[in-house]
């Protein structure tokens, strides 16, 4: 018996430190699902992040980009990768990332985009008008994509006050302030 | 006026009164297109198809789209023909629109078993037991295409009749101003002249106005021109270009432009003098109409501060409608013979059709009617002497009808149907029928029907109709 209570005691305080979290629900009115919705720590005042040396990668396979959404802390360069038999572009509208456009080019090869700031970019593809995805670039590393179902979770948050955001692809963006305090729950409801 | 013209109105009017008791009037339908698309029941809009319940109604205003519409109640997923987010690189690329998910195609049939007897003046020809099977098939497409377009077809096969095209309209939804306020159609339609007593017609096999066939041409004139669109009548189905809208929720308007007389049969059309030449659709009709609805739902489906019953045909309420049809004859000179056969020439100078609508909801009981009066400006010419002669007949007609659901399934519908025409020497038409409807299933329905015309008994039918769509 003390042998099985020592074991547990050394599991206990062996075990890593639980980092705090936002996880909950994001609510969507007006949309099939909740899939897509980013939920990220805005600004943190006083405080920078240096962009990742990781790439991102966004696939285009089957005429359909995958991920629909990716969220990226500013300065991340995303791949594109071609992996289907016909060309592909990847172009973007949007002056936030410079309106790139990356021309076309065959299976199997990549190219690249760095998002410098904060940026909601659409990307499109002009060889095939029905694909879309869209790279949401935030200022902080805390960020998650929702289910089908709304539920999130972004690990790792530091306890503090912040504000977090939601922006969806076809739903209004919402906000609101949040004090993080180990894991801390979250709602929000977004609609048309 | 001449006898040639006092004749010719009453063979015309005996003519029309054929027409009528044969049921020549094709009604509104039903498009199940959309009961697939949103997966719901037909009754979330018809009381008993093809008639529409105050939803239906602010549907169908709405380009058959629900009221401030969601992608989640829409449940059979559209093809995208471009991302939503190529608008924002319009016009450097094509703005971004969809097409249904799959082929929109739906069937109405309508079977009948009709008895029916047919007074000619001399003699009674009787019709027992006539298996009409089928009576009409109606193909239908119809859907939106992106947010603010759609599109709606309709391929009728009519026993007797032959395959025709009864509509081909396409549409364009909100296209400036408040949602709803500019609607724009353009092709070949029932024109929204007609609105609420084409569409809410709960009799399918007797489904006629006699404001719609009357002709005050004469003996072969425009009964069967009515029919095809445009025509001296108060059309039915027009090929023309209408703007439409509902604004503050409660008002209705139409504007429209139609080819004016419909495709004119080359037999009618003679070399008279007096007619510039032979294009029916060198002078172009139009037509308007302005409503304005009083209790229960927003004509576009507004709600707001409204409690409604979850009975949704129900409702108190009156809609109140003006209308107003004007068009040109002067090119197309119709070929026309008396009772004894001497031939004349009549030439439509002008037409004016002025009318009242009214419409009261109370509970289960719908009470509907209007009231058209008709002007003429007609040259008569003597084909034989080419003696002209100018008149300036009228005509009123009304009718009133009466729906009441006893309960979903069983629904009774009486109509009576009055028109007289200024000449008080032709013979005036009046026309009872009665209905009852039992809705087997939401797209399957059996009727009773009865038309008799109340100037002579010998004129009549009875008709055991079976309705399905889907």
């Amino acid at each position: 018996m003390k042998t099985l209570l020592f074991g547990t005691l050394i599991l206990v305080v062996a075990a890593p430190v639980v980092a705090g979290d936002i996880h909950g629900k994001v609510s969507c009115k007006g949309t099939r699902d909740c899939a897509n919705a980013v939920v990220y720590v805005d600004t943190i005042a006083g405080k920078t992040f240096p962009a990742p040396q990781a790439h991102e990668k966004i696939n285009q396979q089957n005429l359909v980009f995958d991920p629909h959404v990716l969220p990226v802390l500013v300065g991340t360069t995303v791949d594109f990768l071609n992996s289907d038999t016909v060309q592909h572009n990847v172009f973007s509208p949007d002056a936030c990332a410079e309106k790139f456009n990356l021309g076309t080019w065959p299976k199997g090869q990549v190219r690249s985009y760095t998002f410098k700031k904060d940026c909601v970019a659409t990307l499109l593809c002009k060889v095939h008008a029905e694909m879309e995805a869209y790279v949401v670039a935030v200022p902080t590393p805390y960020y998650a994509v929702t289910k089908p179902d709304g539920s999130f979770k972004i690990a790792d948050v530091p306890d503090g006050a912040y504000t977090v955001k939601v922006w969806h692809p076809k739903l209004k963006a919402a906000s609101k302030p949040l004090t993080v305090a180990g894991p801390t729950e979250a709602a929000f409801e977004i609609a048309k | 006026m001449p006898t040639t013209i006092r004749l010719a109105h009453r063979l015309s009017i005996a003519a029309t009164a054929v027409l009528v008791l044969l049921g020549a009037f094709r009604p509104a339908s039903a498009v199940p297109v959309f009961a697939r698309k949103y997966q719901t029941s037909c009754q979330t809009c018809h009381v008993a198809f093809p008639k529409l319940n105050p939803f239906g109604e602010a549907f169908r205003l709405n380009g058959y789209r629900m009221p401030a519409e969601t992608e989640d109640q829409v449940k059979e997923t559209p093809m995208s023909l471009g991302s939503e987010a190529y608008k924002k690189t319009w016009p450097a690329m094509v703005y971004p629109g969809s097409i249904p998910g799959h082929v929109p195609i739906a069937i109405n049939i309508k079977m009948a078993d009709v008895y029916s007897s047919e007074f000619d003046g001399t003699s009674a020809s009787v019709t027992k037991n006539d298996f009409q099977f089928p009576q009409e098939v109606n193909l239908f497409t119809a859907g939106t295409l992106g947010e603010k377009f759609g599109f709606l077809a309709e391929l009728t096969f009519e026993q007797g009749e032959g395959v025709s095209i009864e509509r081909a309209q396409f549409t364009a939804n909100s296209v400036g101003g408040p949602e709803h306020a500019v609607n724009f159609k353009v092709g070949m339609f029932a024109p929204d002249l007609a609105d609420g007593f084409q569409e809410m017609w709960l009799m399918t096999n007797n489904g006629i106005d006699s404001m719609f066939s009357y002709n005050p041409i004469g003996v072969r004139g425009g009964t069967s021109l009515a029919e095809e669109g445009g025509g001296i009548s108060i059309p039915s189905n027009v090929q023309a270009i209408e703007f439409y809208g509902v604004a503050k929720h409660r008002f209705f308007y139409t504007v429209g432009l139609t080819n004016g007389l419909g495709a004119v049969p080359t037999d009618l059309l003679t070399s008279n003098p007096h007619a510039t030449g032979t294009d029916p659709h060198s002078s172009k009709d139009w037509y308007a109409r302005f409503d304005y609805k009083f209790g229960g739902m927003g004509l576009d489906g507004d709600t707001t501060g409204k409690s409604l019953p979850p009975e949704n045909w129900r409702e108190n309420s009156v809609r109140v409608g003006l209308l107003g049809y004007h068009g040109s004859g002067d090119d197309v000179a119709f070929a026309v013979s008396d009772e004894l056969g001497s031939p004349f020439d009549v030439v439509d100078r002008s037409y004016d059709r002025y009318g009242l609508y009214v419409s009261w909801l109370w509970r289960d009981l719908n009470v509907f009617g209007v009231y058209l009066h008709g002007k003429d400006a007609l040259t008569v010419t003597d084909s034989t002497t080419l003696a002209e002669n100018r008149i300036d007949p009228t005509y009123d007609s009304w009718f009133v009808q009466a729906d009441y659901v006893i309960r979903p399934p069983f629904q009774v519908s009486l109509r009576y149907e009055d028109l007289s025409p200024g000449d008080p020497t032709a013979k005036a038409i009046r026309l009872g029928n009665a209905n009852f409807t039992y809705l087997m299933l939401a797209n399957i329905k059996l009727m009773l029907e009865y038309q008799r015309d109340l100037e002579e008994s010998k004129n009549y039918n009875v008709a055991a109709v079976l309705r399905l769509a889907f």
